[in-house]
């Protein structure tokens, strides 16, 4: 399938940039843990999910204005944290109710618990259609 | 008595409130039920008595069973014309 083999191409260069870090030995790690922030690798290297698709963020941005009653043109991102928008946990399951009716899917209770902003929702999203449709 | 009930069980009696509602056939009782549990739930979500809190909880696992019940008898007779709140526009 199409949509796999773009996965399997997104892992492998994370996988050889990360088998380089570590034999270039203890001087380049310490150099990437230093607090410099702006070091995109560092951060990439973290994310074991890749990227879930624009609509599907969008769709989710959707509902979560629909559902916290936020105005067209409050910033919601795929990094906005539920928490940050104004959602406590209640809103959460809400949230989460919604994303299953639109998508169809079913989510389990472990894995709604550790939803914590937009992108996560979008990604477990696009996991599960993936595991439905396969 | 029993213990406080965590947050973790609240939350969880709050889905399986949720999913109960969309199993039911009739328009207006899958509404009804959504809109009882998000309004039981803000209500009491004030609550730090420890006895009022395992009250209320208990009270809401009862209403699940009940609710679940009345899914399954409900589903039995489903009426074949469905709610014209269900029809979406084409």
């Amino acid at each position: 399938m199409a949509s796999s083999t773009g996965l399997s191409l997104k892992f492998s260069p994370l996988s050889t940039s990360f088998k380089q870090n570590k034999v270039r030995g203890i001087c380049n790690v310490n150099s990437v843990s230093l607090p410099s922030r702006g070091m995109r690798l560092g951060s990439l290297r973290l994310r074991v999910s890749c990227a879930a698709k624009p609509e599907t963020v969008d769709k989710v941005c959707s509902i979560v204005r629909k559902q916290l009653a936020l105005p067209k043109d409050s910033p919601v991102t795929g990094e906005s944290k539920f928490s940050a928008l104004g959602a406590d946990s209640l809103d959460t399951v809400e949230i989460v109710m919604g994303l299953e009716e639109e998508f169809g899917i079913s989510v389990e209770e472990e894995s709604a618990q550790h939803i914590l902003t937009v992108q996560d929702a979008a990604d477990l999203i696009e996991k599960l259609v993936e595991q439905k449709s396969a | 008595m029993a213990a406080a009930p965590t947050r973790i069980d609240v939350l969880q009696l709050y889905r399986s409130l949720m999913r109960v509602a969309r199993q039911f056939c009739d328009y207006n009782i899958r509404e009804y039920t959504k809109r009882r549990t998000i309004d039981a739930f803000r209500d009491n979500k004030i609550l730090t008595n420890c006895s009022q809190l395992s009250a209320a909880f208990s009270d809401g696992k009862a209403q699940l069973e009940v609710a679940k019940r009345r899914a399954l008898v409900y589903s039995l007779y489903a009426p074949k014309v469905k709610s014209i709140m269900d029809i979406k526009p084409s």
